[in-house]
């Protein structure tokens, strides 16, 4: 599931109508009548401390920093190009996702050609390409990560303006990714085919990424449709026998969500609800120990074969509100849900048995509260506590904590122009 | 006033339910073995405290900064810097919109790795110093934001030769010398913008290529004084305050 998030932060981070955070920014890029060359700089920075109830107490930092140029060649032709840095550290993370101590590094580049057509339409070619690093810890080599990948694709993204008056906008974007893992190795076919000549050289995961997507805004209100499809191109699917089938993995989602942005008096409310349907071939063959021998049909066996294992829905819900006490100060609150409930994937007790009739379901609930000062017009401060709830039945928690409590602290900037 | 007071005291009772504790044993060990395990990136986190990688005021033409504390260390004590700025272009000098330019760079030499092979019998020879030079390009986006970017290399040195008679083990196997370093070329990009009279808040990147180090640094300057608060996410400390002071002219 790690691969997951990682390809969705890839797509929606280089996506210029993208669902993810960066593509409003992106989209804030607009060249002022008067110039030629308009600069677009963006950057956050956090740093946390975290204190779990099952581990000990770490911190963690998040960089997001992007550097761009908007060249306006005519009245009615544009050139956008993006470097975008971003830094994600050890942190909490809702359960399948990733570790505590993971942390990524991201160098991604985006070229972008914007072409009007009459007065309601643009059309946005663009090319883009990506760096990803992983690592689980400070001690590992970036350049060994399991998950690092290359990915490199173009997009063709269409706007049309339907209210001048209050932006609105539909877009509708193709992008395609070729994606490549040049350290990922196959640990169940190493494992089935023990010997000296079984290590895999890498790029066991390689695939191609295609997403469309149909996105309204209107009037500070947004939201869209978004259909991925992740074909892989030597990983094959885990059959009931033990074995790998002819059969290639292919994994679909299908994302939903709506927010808004808006002030009432002095609140200033910017919720955003997303609904995800994921669906995936793979299966998955659970071994209790290293030597484990004999396919079981008993879900308590020490091998047992779970069928369609990574299929699941997943509703994530976020509601931050800030109260603007004066300009400059503003106290914050925020509630986020993330919910994962597994189609077939079968919960777990503490002993790694599979409990029958009983799916897997995740839930992480965050609570925040915060205090924001508006440093001036373009940079802001934020200090932040968070509760954090994880529960899940899958009570198997030797590898992943599924069920914790945990308290972070932390510090941010935003400095946006 | 009152409503914060009141919404801390919730988060206190909402914190309740988070039972933890913490290992201090276990992350002073982990600490350790970060530092062991990467020295180098260790101690140039402090070099990194007094590297003077904001652009000159704007009508400036010349600098110089020091360091006074970093991290945990007063640095004008451990690592006595002189760091100098020099501006080659003005924006906007030859053609409108051209950026200004300035060249930066800076040394430092610690007195400490003198007076330790002075004052022990085991240590015959001990040099801990550094030196960094680069240079910025400064553009004004709006008159209350300037953006800057640029590119610096920097090295540290730190090495120790130890005596012939000096009985010094490392994992069971004698160690005559230790001699180690960090050498590597950064991207600097930034913006500054002001916050009153002669007082400005810059926010800036450094990100080196080779060892993928990332350094990200929060600061507030005017005329004389430079208060900082560098992040390195990857670091053993990772958050440094700073202070340090210059002179513009």
């Amino acid at each position: 599931m790690k691969k997951l998030t990682l390809i969705l932060a890839i797509t929606a981070g280089l996506a210029g109508g993208g669902a993810g955070p960066m593509a409003g920014r992106l989209s804030a890029a607009t060249a002022e009548s008067s110039r030629i060359f308009t600069p677009f700089f963006d950057m956050t920075l956090s740093e946390n401390g975290y204190l779990p109830s099952k581990g000990n107490l770490f911190s963690g930092g998040h960089i997001n920093t992007q550097v761009g140029l908007l060249a306006k060649v005519t009245e009615k032709d544009q050139v956008f190009g993006l470097y975008n840095f971003n830094y994600g550290g050890p942190g909490f993370a809702p359960q399948d996702t990733r570790q505590f101590t993971d942390r990524s590094l991201t160098h991604g580049f985006n070229f972008e050609y914007r072409r009007k057509l009459g007065e309601r339409f643009r059309v946005r070619p663009g090319v883009s390409l990506s760096m990803d690093y992983t690592r689980s810890g400070a001690n590992e080599a970036w350049d060994q990560g399991l998950y690092n990948t290359e990915s490199k694709g173009f997009q063709l993204a269409v706007d049309y303006n339907f209210d001048f008056a209050r932006n609105g906008f539909l877009t509708a974007q193709f992008l395609t990714r070729d994606i490549e893992f040049p350290n990922y190795t196959d640990l169940f076919q190493e494992f089935m085919n023990a010997g000296a000549a079984s290590e895999l050289s890498g790029g066991q995961q390689d695939q191609r990424l295609t997403q469309v997507s149909l996105r309204p805004n209107w009037n500070k209100f947004f939201g869209g449709v978004t259909l991925t499809t992740q074909k892989y191109k030597t990983q094959r699917v885990v059959s009931a026998t033990g074995a790998y089938a002819n059969e290639k993995q292919k994994d679909t989602s299908t994302a939903l969500d709506f927010g808004f942005h808006h002030r009432l008096w002095i609140f200033e409310l910017y919720p955003v609800i997303s609904y995800t349907v994921r669906d995936s071939n793979q299966n998955y063959m659970r071994y209790k120990t290293i030597g484990a021998t004999g396919l079981a049909t008993n879900p308590s066996g020490d091998i047992y074969f779970m069928a369609d294992n990574y299929s699941f829905n997943e509703l994530a819900f976020v509601a931050p509100v800030d109260l603007n006490l004066t300009g400059k100060w503003a106290v914050g609150g925020a509630m986020s849900v993330v919910k994962r409930n597994y189609d077939s994937r079968l919960r777990r007790d503490a002993r790694n048995n599979y409990i029958p009739g009983e799916k897997q379901e995740n839930t992480m609930t965050t609570l925040t509260g915060s205090i924001r000062k508006r440093i001036n017009d373009v940079a802001l401060v934020r200090l932040a506590y968070s509760l954090v709830v994880a529960g899940s039945n899958n009570k198997f928690e030797q590898y992943m904590p599924y069920n914790y409590t945990g308290n972070s602290f932390g510090i941010s900037y935003q400095l946006s122009y | 006033m009152k409503r914060i007071i009141l919404i801390t005291a919730c988060l206190g009772l909402l914190a309740g339910p988070a039972r933890a504790g913490i290992d201090w044993e276990s992350k002073g060990m982990q600490i350790a073995g970060e530092i062991l395990a990467n020295p180098a990136a260790f101690l140039y986190e402090f070099q990194q405290d007094l590297e003077a990688t904001t652009p000159l005021p704007p009508g400036k033409r010349f600098g110089f900064q020091t360091g006074l504390w970093g991290g945990a260390l007063p640095t004008i004590g451990a690592m006595p810097s002189l760091s100098g700025k020099y501006r080659l272009h003005g924006e906007g000098r030859i053609a409108p919109g051209l950026p200004q330019l300035d060249i930066m760079g800076g040394y430092w030499n610690s007195p400490l790795a003198g007076m330790a092979a002075d004052q022990s019998n085991d240590i015959k020879d001990a040099k801990f110093n550094g030196h960094y030079y680069g240079f910025l390009l400064s553009s004004s986006v709006s008159p209350r934001v300037r953006t800057f970017w640029g590119f610096k290399k920097s090295q540290l040195k730190a090495k120790i030769s130890f005596a012939p008679t000096a009985n010094v083990k490392l994992l069971g196997t004698p160690v005559r010398s230790i001699d180690t370093g960090f050498d590597d070329e950064f991207f600097v990009v930034g913006l500054e913008s002001p916050k009153g009279l002669d007082k400005l808040w810059s926010i800036q990147l450094n990100y080196g290529i080779d060892t993928q180090t990332i350094a990200s640094k929060v600061s507030w300057y005017g005329k004389y004084f430079e208060l900082g608060l560098n992040i390195y996410p990857e670091g053993v400390f990772v958050v440094h305050p700073v202070w340090n002071f210059h002179l513009n002219f």
